[in-house]
């Protein structure tokens, strides 16, 4: 709840997660004939900071997404997942104000056992056709 | 040369099947054998374990012929880390066994040719076949073993293709 409020207090956003349907065993999904159906999942509060670039980033800006384990937990046991990394490993994408990332590595904060925050670390999508 | 590409992945993972129906991946929700193209799936940060994530990279083709022939090149990547009862001490053994297992996925080395944008997957008159694997040298990264097998996969270009 601390960390929620905290977020909030940053300008906390909501962050999108794209996530697939789980009825994507075909072989037209496999070879990526079709589209496979998408769901999107609410997290807030949320806030994002640019990372610095280092020499290895190719120029691809890098961002951290800090949200709320609250947020999370709640949607965790709305889409009856086992736990968040069902649900991070189920996500393609991330959206915040129209743009997309890329999930490249996520770590959660904890205190007293408890994980309180999730913190990933995205990369700019490249634009994709329409 | 898509309906090529497309045959070769599904020969491949119906042999895997075959030959070993415990190596499965849980990706996008789904439990499918452990065998993927990785430009039809999301961007990875990290490949995927223990399972054979194709890439498709140079491309040839041959018009001096009766039937156009396009020569595909084929990379299949393939890492481990060992299992979790041995803490990783069996990661060599657990490369090797997908060694053999690539080398018997395979064989033989052609498959009929198959247009799988029909539903049923339509044959077509000619077939995919590749010559053998150049197996590249094991990679280590701490405790994770990775190996890069190249192959060319031939087709035949047919009419409305």
């Amino acid at each position: 709840m601390l960390a929620d409020a905290l977020l909030r207090s940053l300008a906390g956003t909501t962050a999108l997660l794209r996530v697939t349907g789980t009825n994507t065993d075909t072989n037209m999904s496999e070879l990526g004939l079709v589209s496979t159906t998408f769901a999107e999942v609410v997290l807030s509060p949320a806030a994002m900071r640019k990372l610095r670039p280092t020499w290895k980033d190719d120029g691809v800006a890098r961002w951290e997404l800090l949200v709320s384990a609250t947020s999370v937990e709640l949607q965790v046991s709305t889409l009856e997942l086992t736990s968040a990394q069902s649900l991070f490993a189920m996500t393609l994408a991330v959206t915040v104000a129209g743009q997309d990332y890329l999930i490249e590595l996520i770590a959660s904060n904890e205190a007293f056992g408890k994980v309180y925050l999730y913190r990933m670390m995205l990369r700019e999508a490249a634009q994709q056709a329409v | 040369m898509q309906n090529a590409k497309d045959s070769f992945y599904m020969a491949l993972r119906e042999r895997l099947v075959a030959l070993n129906p415990e190596r499965m991946i849980l990706l996008r929700g789904a439990v499918r054998p452990g065998i993927l193209v990785e430009e039809a799936e999301a961007p990875f940060s990290q490949l995927p374990s223990d399972v054979f994530v194709l890439r498709w990279l140079g491309l040839g083709v041959d018009v001096n012929l009766d039937s156009t022939m396009v020569a595909t090149e084929c990379e299949i990547v393939y890492q481990t880390c060992g299992t979790q009862s041995f803490g990783g001490l069996d990661r060599g053994r657990a490369l090797c066994a997908m060694d053999v297992e690539l080398v018997a996925m395979l064989q033989p080395f052609s498959t009929p040719k198959l247009c799988y944008t029909a539903t049923p997957p339509a044959a077509m008159m000619t077939q995919v076949f590749w010559d053998e694997a150049s197996f590249g040298p094991v990679a280590v990264q701490r405790d994770r073993m990775s190996r890069s097998v190249k192959l060319m996969v031939y087709s035949y270009q047919e009419q409305g293709e």
